[in-house]
């Protein structure tokens, strides 16, 4: 799994990418899913399994969870026991009739009870193929096991949820994702200052495999991490910056504002698209009365839609920068 | 080493006597089962419908041991063109079994409401052949009756599993508990019950679940594997009309499982009902504002689905969750309780409305040789106008074709009165005299004009008559009732040949 870059004066850097090399291996590794945890604990203790039901948003360990199911159960042999199924493979009926039939028709290797077929992204399965896997996954209960994973439950049809044990990954808290972070960072010997740590919060938003991307990230331009580098190398601009152009735009200062804003897109290099999400996420902490929040929400999602249709970036912006001023004025 | 076994599967019920709840349904299917003792009964299938998880393929399998019988299944699973099921329901329907252990075997044909439309290319008639010919019992199963096509749903007896009752469950739930040697805490195995929402197997399932590792359980160690949809989204919608803060109104709905698509339905169903109270107007300016933040949260969630572009999600979220939360001038006291969107339910009622207009059609359109939508569009009414006239009914329905269902939609009636019921006996009748029983309906429908010998003293109607019966036919399309008429008056003259029989 060594990744080994050779750079052209005969100099050598070793590199591994980080959220392969730690992935959680044993459900104890999994991090923020405290209870799920426990409960699923519970099942490799009785070497047995029901059909399992994962859902929740990207990054919060869904797949390392299943992995790590199959490894602690069949040890050695996890490989041959256990098979996935991603969105990118096809899985249309014919897949479900033939492929996933097959695998769980036959024996389990290696003196394991079961095997484990692990359907990543259930919820781009179409309804057909739903309706197709739920007697397979009766019939072969003895020899088979079923994990789904999706982002939302909703999307998968009631039959398959009848049959399965649901489990809920909520996105990861801040201290959980700290928590890796620092071990990460501790194991690579690497210098990580606490606002570091904070910005990679920021930017990671409960996604755990995000958080990890950013740190090895920054870790190669820098050697103590501070948020700077987090930054500047997620294309982020900081927090305090983005309320800046905020506040300003609502007293009114329309050209100062702008000023702000040409900074992030010319200097910083932020996409429109980058601002617009900030400007978002930072509305929940703008002091206006909660009417005009939603209104200027509603402005928002207007000029995020505009910029992938418009051809200038700045120009839309600068017309939700105006909007602000507006409502900043209607407030006093 | 032993293998567990999932409760679901290990507990299956054994005899039909095992099934929990259901008693009606399972007594007539038991009579059905017994009925073919002595011979082959009126209706040869039977279809099993209702929600996933309350023993429909499990009463099937009940019954085929209760009768001894052996069994023969296909499910979605298998693939289900028209040549799959006629080799093996066909040949299995028909012959004998080859062991002798008994003396008829059940097919199952599971999932029958869910034939893919391209890799099953067939099925479905060939499932209507196969109940026409077969010789031995078969059992359709489905969620939802009206993906069957009426034709199939005539030929069987159709038998509603409703959903089990909590209380009916929980006696059940107690012996697998029992059986298992699990300790159950006060309340867990009714709090399971509940929460399954009349889906026994996941009521199963949950309490293998929960106890799996235990010997003993407690309320407190449900919460982690509850199936807690329905609670979540009634916390959130209660957030949204009740609550005064907009983010917590939205943080509530990080935690919930389903997509703006779904929510913004909840939202407007209740939105009306939330936001009138005691002593005011029906249309309160809440409302108004509020449907037009829901408005603008809408067009959010077409934009997603026009250009997958997922991130305006979160406007549309917010529109629909803050949007809503400041739209209230107040809080209203009493509590309203909120429903379910009825947009789904009516939604479900209305597709099967569509499919059986859209099989009438079909049977009119092959009758005419008309399209299906111009027949649907065009001709249809002026059928429909005939049907209602005592002279034409029986005559109507007989040559078209038509099933007790679908002429009660084509006069608009309701019920089934003495006089409908007289008129279908009649067609019945008539189409004993047009149609050799033995062969299936709708071939004969397209060629009986041509080859049926008791046809042809129609074909000899002098061709002068069809003319102005065209002529009349052609006028009549702009104005139905003026249209029917003059074709009324022609055919008065006879009787005995109807229009339709040309």
């Amino acid at each position: 799994m060594q990744v080994c870059i050779l750079l052209c004066g005969g100099f050598e850097i070793k590199e591994e990418i980080w959220i392969e090399k730690y992935r959680p291996f044993k459900l104890d590794d999994v991090v923020g899913q405290k209870e799920t945890v426990e409960r699923l604990k519970s099942y490799i203790k009785t070497r047995n399994l029901p059909h399992l039901l994962f859902s929740g948003p990207p990054g919060v360990g869904k797949t390392a969870t299943s992995v790590s199911i199959a490894r602690e159960l069949f040890g050695e042999s996890w490989r041959e026991n256990f098979t996935e199924l991603n969105a990118s493979d096809e899985r249309g009926i014919d897949v479900v009739r033939t492929k996933i039939k097959n695998f769980a028709k036959t024996t389990p290797i290696g003196g394991a009870d079961f095997k484990i077929i692990f359907l990543d992204e259930a919820d781009a399965l179409t309804s057909d193929a739903q309706s197709a896997l739920r007697r397979t996954m009766e019939r072969y209960t003895n020899n088979c096991r079923f994990i789904l994973s999706c982002n939302y439950s909703s999307k998968i049809i009631e039959p398959i949820q009848s049959r399965c044990a649901v489990y809920r990954f909520r996105p990861l808290s801040d201290e959980a994702v700290a928590e890796r972070v620092r071990f990460v960072a501790n194991n690579e010997n690497l210098d990580i200052a606490d606002d570091g740590v904070d910005a990679i919060k920021y930017v990671a938003q409960g996604d755990m495999r995000k958080a990890i991307n950013a740190l090895q990230a920054a870790a190669l331009i820098a050697d103590t991490i501070h948020k700077d580098a987090i930054y500047k190398i997620t294309a982020t601009a900081r927090p305090e910056q983005v309320k800046e152009l905020i506040t300003t735009a609502l007293d009114g200062s329309f050209s100062a504002a702008r000023k702000h804003l040409d900074s992030l897109l010319l200097e910083q290099g932020l996409s429109g698209e980058d601002v617009v999400g900030q400007i978002y996420r930072a509305m929940f902490d703008v002091d206006i009365p909660e009417k005009k929040m939603v209104e200027l929400i509603d402005v928002i999602g207007e000029i995020d839609f505009r910029l992938t249709e418009g051809a200038n970036e700045r120009i839309q912006l600068e017309c939700l920068l105006a909007h602000f001023a507006l409502s900043g004025k209607e407030c006093n | 080493m032993t293998v567990q076994m999932e409760w679901a599967e290990k507990y299956r019920p054994v005899s039909l006597s095992d099934v929990v709840g259901h008693k009606k349904v399972i007594d007539d299917l038991r009579n059905w089962g017994e009925q073919w003792e002595f011979g082959t009964p009126e209706k040869r299938a039977v279809v099993l419908h209702g929600q996933a998880g309350i023993g429909k393929t499990s009463s099937a399998h009940a019954l085929a041991r209760d009768m001894n019988w052996e069994v023969i299944e296909l499910n979605a699973s298998d693939q289900r063109t028209a040549g799959v099921i006629e080799k093996i329901a066909g040949s299995a329907s028909t012959m004998k079994t080859l062991t002798g252990t008994s003396d008829k075997r059940l097919i199952i044909l599971d999932e029958a409401d869910n034939l893919h439309g391209n890799s099953d290319r067939g099925g479905a008639r060939a499932i209507v052949d196969v109940i026409k010919k077969a010789s031995q019992p078969i059992v359709l199963i489905a969620n939802d009756i009206y993906g069957l096509s009426s034709t199939v749903r005539s030929l069987c007896l159709e038998l509603k599993f409703g959903s089990v009752q909590s209380r009916s469950m929980v006696p059940a739930l107690k012996k697998i508990a029992a059986q298992e040697d699990v300790m159950c805490g006060v309340g867990v195995i009714e709090k399971i019950a509940e929460s399954a929402d009349g889906d026994f197997r996941s009521a199963v399932n949950d309490l293998q679940a929960i106890a799996m590792g235990r010997t003993e359980i407690n309320i407190e160690d449900i919460s982690t594997s509850e199936r807690d949809n329905k609670e979540s989204i009634f916390k959130v919608v209660g957030r949204i009309f009740k609550g005064k803060d907009v983010s917590s109104a939205l943080e509530a709905t990080y935690n919930l499982d389903e997509t703006p698509e779904d929510l913004i339905h909840w939202v407007d169903e209740n939105l009306p009902y939330q936001y009138t109270g005691k002593g005011e107007e029906a249309l309160t300016p809440d409302i108004i504002a509020g449907y037009s933040y829901l408005s603008r949260s809408d067009r959010f969630l077409g934009r997603v689905r026009r250009r997958q572009n997922y991130r305006m999600w979160r406007y549309a979220g917010m529109l629909m969750t803050g949007g809503t939360v400041v739209s209230k001038s107040r809080v209203r006291g009493g509590f309203v309780k909120y429903q379910p969107p009825s947009l789904w339910r009516k939604m479900g009622q209305m597709r099967s409305r569509r499919n059986m207009r859209n099989n009438i059609a079909v049977k009119i359109g092959s009758h005419c040789n008309e399209s299906m939508r111009y027949s649907r569009l065009e001709v249809a009414g002026m059928y429909s106008r005939l049907i209602q006239e005592d002279e034409y009914a029986a005559d109507v329905v007989a040559v078209l074709g038509l099933d007790m269902d679908e002429m009660l939609h084509m006069v608009g009636a309701k019920k089934v009165t003495k006089k409908l019921q007289a008129v279908y006996d009649d067609a019945q009748k008539k189409r004993q005299v047009f149609i050799p029983a033995d062969e299936p309906a709708f071939f004969v429908e397209k060629a009986a004009p041509k080859k049926d010998p008791s046809q042809l003293s129609f074909d000899s109607l002098p061709a002068s008559n069809n003319a102005t019966l065209d002529s009349a036919f052609g006028k009549g399309f702009p104005n139905k009732d003026e249209g029917a008429t003059p074709a009324k008056k022609e055919v008065a003259a006879k009787p005995q040949k109807t229009l339709f029989d040309f």
